[in-house]
């Protein structure tokens, strides 16, 4: 495989939800170091190629009654809401001219993974999106301790409920487990120690704000991995994120989300040493400069969100503006990823369980209904005698194999054809 | 996870069939004569594993409702000892399990208490990924009825898993189970069928993923060509439980909803010798008593509905089903009416060769280790006889050298 365009093509699916028409091969003219620096430095204010308005999510108050007659405004606003916030978020990732920072505010979507299933409340979870993508490319340790406050978070993982009389290690244990310093880097000991030192948050449902109550907190020190304190929030977070558990955990994250959800992290992977600062952006930057950017057996699956995005980009589509935001919805359900809405903390799976013979048919009924819904001009400008290879440019895909070109020739005059088999294609579900 | 799992569960359901996508999918009128050709023989053994995700409190599901410290360890979910099902002097059911309470009376129901696995581990993942992949010491990647796959002829129906999402434990290292979701399958037909089998042929510079990848448009054709007309039949009826509108009761969960899709496509002849279902929301740490005992009704209703409308095929011997999670629940309750993280629990073996009774000891509730129960019986001691079994293959080339069994099934 030509490494330039594997690279190339990298930088753009991985670091960005894709290449719009024109840019892949543009980035080949400007060869990939011009390249690499332009993707994933994120520019200081994120522009978009056509206004996304910011949706008005407001305080819903106080759930109504079931069978009151306030009930039913209430839940009609819930839903307009809901569904603005999750329009509005894939809008800017279609739209942004800058890819990386909606990449980012997704990687810990995923990491900090909090779901509106439970919460029932679309304002906490729109607040915790703009900490997400406010800290995405900052401190590390600055983005805990704004989690540690953030009331979808505390909520969705009880931390409401957990006092110096009886702990709740729910918010405890996920944050060492999944959120700091990764699993079996701390006893069960150290579970029940941090839980305590975590007492006293109460979060107000209908809005994530989040207060602490003195007489619920449990003061007294913890023996937390060796050291005996008196821990706040903030003092947590500085002793949690100092540990080189943490830089080890989150460059294995990375590493997971970006190269390679199937092989494992080489100890070489310079993202690590680049997190020794916790700034989330040097270690970004060092992952994309990284060797195993140009090795092939670093392939990655597209997520469903991941792959709808890049279909938006190369089809020129606005999410929001799609027939009709219901069966969008729809579509992403059945391809088992809906933003604000992972199955678990865990977030969601990555690699070879978004390929099962069930989303193979889901993704090709949803290709074939956002096709339907563009003016498929980038590939209609390709002449129909250099088609086939060109469309690789388009969709930013490093090369066709011969078993996919021979399946495009067939609809080299059906523009709508083409473009599902493309876009179905395993040269384009995954990132090669 | 909490409810949240079991809430996307039930909202999968409305996951309905066709999507509008114009003439090139196959509507299931089109494919409704289509039948099965070659039906699994009568008398093969089939294995249903039903996964409750999130960690299921053992100890509220089967109860140890003589001791005192029961109560006091709990106060606050621990069930008034009048509405639990006894099971013998001093175990019985969660109130919510009378389904599975009557097919006890009937021997049909194996518990193997105290299930888990050395040094045990409070992260959900971990945990269900030693449970799936039955190696709790070192961490892999194929599941262990993966790797009994990759020891089969491959056939994509010989495993099937409901859902959209294929589990790890069906996932081998050459061989994989296949995913069918609630509603079934749509397959392209004419031009575009011939293209898409063009697009999922396997081309030698594909890497590992983008092979799967092609591999799964191959399975949507071999698998929805045999599943789909069956899905169109009614399912099969339940004899002997009352009908609600129509349908047996307890029929409007996720879990039942699953398993009625695998009770007709047993009844007619499905080639499949591995079902997998799964219901989550069991994370319970907060508000337990009302969201388990719903949520093990729905397994009660739904297994005993699904054992008795098999009754009606000529399959009802061969079926067994296997019910686990990944781990139990700490015995002492939490300030939240809930409870966190902990070890073992009860693994139900249901079907007419099993030698009802209990198996394994029951860990105790004073001698805790570190707060939790004790884990008296490893789960691959069940594995291993589920393998030699029911699925009558050697446990070894999935186990490795593991000795233990527990021997849960009639001999034949």
């Amino acid at each position: 495989m030509n490494i330039k365009r594997l690279e190339t093509s990298r930088l753009f699916h991985r670091f960005g939800f894709g290449p719009r028409p024109g840019e892949y091969a543009q980035a080949l003219k400007d060869g990939v170091n011009v390249t690499r620096t332009k993707l994933t430095i994120a520019p200081a204010v994120q522009t978009t190629i056509s206004p996304v308005v910011t949706p008005e999510i407001t305080d819903l108050g106080k759930r109504p009654e079931p069978n009151s007659k306030e009930i039913v405004p209430f839940a009609i606003a819930m839903r307009a809401q809901e569904q603005q916030l999750g329009l509005w978020w894939l809008d800017l990732m279609a739209l942004s001219d800058h890819g990386l920072t909606e990449k980012m505010t997704w990687f810990w979507h995923g990491h900090w993974a909090t779901s509106i299933q439970k919460l029932n409340y679309p304002l906490p979870m729109f607040n915790q999106n703009k900490t997400l993508r406010t800290q995405s490319l900052g401190s590390f340790n600055s983005m805990v301790k704004a989690m540690l406050n953030d009331g979808a978070l505390q909520f969705w993982l009880d931390g409401q409920d957990s006092t110096s009389k009886a702990p709740n290690e729910n918010l405890g244990r996920e944050l060492m487990e999944l959120f700091v310093l990764g699993v079996n880097r701390y006893s069960e000991d150290d579970v029940k120690a941090i839980s305590r030192a975590l007492t006293g948050y109460q979060v107000v449902r209908s809005t994530g704000q989040v207060s602490i109550n003195p007489s619920r907190r449990d003061t007294k020190p913890v023996t937390l991995l060796g050291t005996t304190a008196s821990f706040t929030g903030d003092s947590l977070s500085d002793f949690l994120v100092a540990r080189d558990d943490c830089a080890q955990f989150i460059s294995e994250r990375l590493w997971y989300r970006f190269i390679s959800s199937t092989e494992v992290m080489p100890a070489s992977f310079s993202a690590k040493s680049a997190f020794a600062s916790r700034d989330i952006a040097t270690a970004v930057k060092a992952m994309a400069a990284d060797p195993s950017m140009r090795d092939e057996k670093y392939a990655l699956v597209k997520s469903p969100v991941e792959w709808f995005i890049s279909a938006c980009r190369a089809l020129e589509l606005t999410p929001s503006q799609l027939q009709t935001p219901t069966q969008l919805k729809s579509h992403l359900d059945k391809l088992g990823q809906v933003p604000f809405n992972p199955p678990n903390v865990g977030g969601w799976p990555a690699g070879g369980a978004w390929l099962s013979s069930a989303t193979a048919q889901y993704r090709l009924a949803f290709a074939a209904w956002l096709i339907k819904q563009s003016p498929l001009n980038a590939l209609n400008q390709i002449p129909i005698e250099s088609r086939v290879l060109k469309s690789a440019d388009w969709l930013g895909v490093p090369e066709w194999s011969a078993r996919t070109q021979s399946a495009l020739r067939t609809s080299l005059d059906d523009p709508a054809q083409f473009a599902l088999l493309a876009l179905c294609s395993p040269e384009y579900i995954v990132s090669a | 996870m909490d409810t949240i799992s079991r809430r996307r569960f039930l909202k999968l359901t409305t996951g309905a069939v066709a999507v509008g996508a114009a003439a090139n999918f196959l509507t299931l009128d089109e494919i409704a004569e289509a039948a099965i050709n070659r039906p699994l023989p009568s008398g093969t053994p089939i294995l249903v594993m039903v996964t409750l995700y999130g960690g299921n409190d053992g100890l509220n599901t089967v109860i140890p409702f003589k001791d005192p410290v029961y109560f006091s360890s709990r106060p606050e979910i621990s069930y008034k000892a009048e509405t639990m099902l006894p099971l013998d002097a001093e175990l019985a059911l969660n109130p919510s399990m009378g389904g599975i309470k009557s097919l006890w009376d009937q021997k049909k129901v194996a518990i193997i208490r105290g299930v888990g696995y050395p040094k045990p581990d409070r992260s959900h993942f971990s945990s269900m990924a030693k449970w799936q992949t039955a190696s709790p010491e070192k961490h892999i990647n194929s599941g262990w009825l993966g790797r009994w796959l990759d020891s089969q002829p491959e056939d994509p129906m010989l495993a099937i898993s409901l859902g959209s999402v294929l589990p790890p434990m069906l996932a081998g290292n050459k061989i994989s189970g296949s995913a069918l979701p609630l509603g079934g399958l749509v397959i392209p037909k004419g031009t575009f069928a011939g293209q898409c089998i063009q697009l999922s042929k396997v081309a030698r510079v594909d890497s590992p993923l983008m092979a799967a990848a092609a591999t799964s448009m191959r399975n949507l054709f071999s698998v929805s060509t045999s599943i789909q007309p069956v899905l169109k039949s009614p399912a099969p009826v339940a004899l002997d439980l009352p009908t609600v509108n129509g349908g047996n009761a307890g029929g409007d969960s996720n879990l039942s909803q699953q398993l009625d899709v695998v009770a007709k496509l047993i009844a007619a002849g499905s080639p499949t010798k591995l079902w997998s279902v799964s219901l989550g929301g069991f994370d319970t740490h907060a508000n337990e008593a009302n969201a388990q005992a719903e949520l093990l009704g729905v397994v009660s209703s739904g297994i005993t509905r699904f054992m008795s409308q098999l009754k009606s095929t000529t399959r009802s011997n061969d079926v067994t089903v296997v019910v686990y999670s990944e781990f139990g629940r700490r015995v002492k309750g939490n300030a939240s009416q809930g409870t966190d993280h902990g070890t073992s629990g009860p693994m139900f073996i249901i079907g007419e060769k099993v030698n009802g009774g209990f198996y394994g000891d029951q860990p105790s509730l004073t001698k805790l280790i570190d707060g939790d129960l004790a884990v008296t019986t490893d789960f691959r001691d069940v594995y291993g006889t589920l393998l030699e079994s029911v699925l009558k293959s050697p446990a070894e080339q999935t186990l490795g050298k593991w000795a233990g069994r527990t021997n849960f099934m009639k001999a034949v």
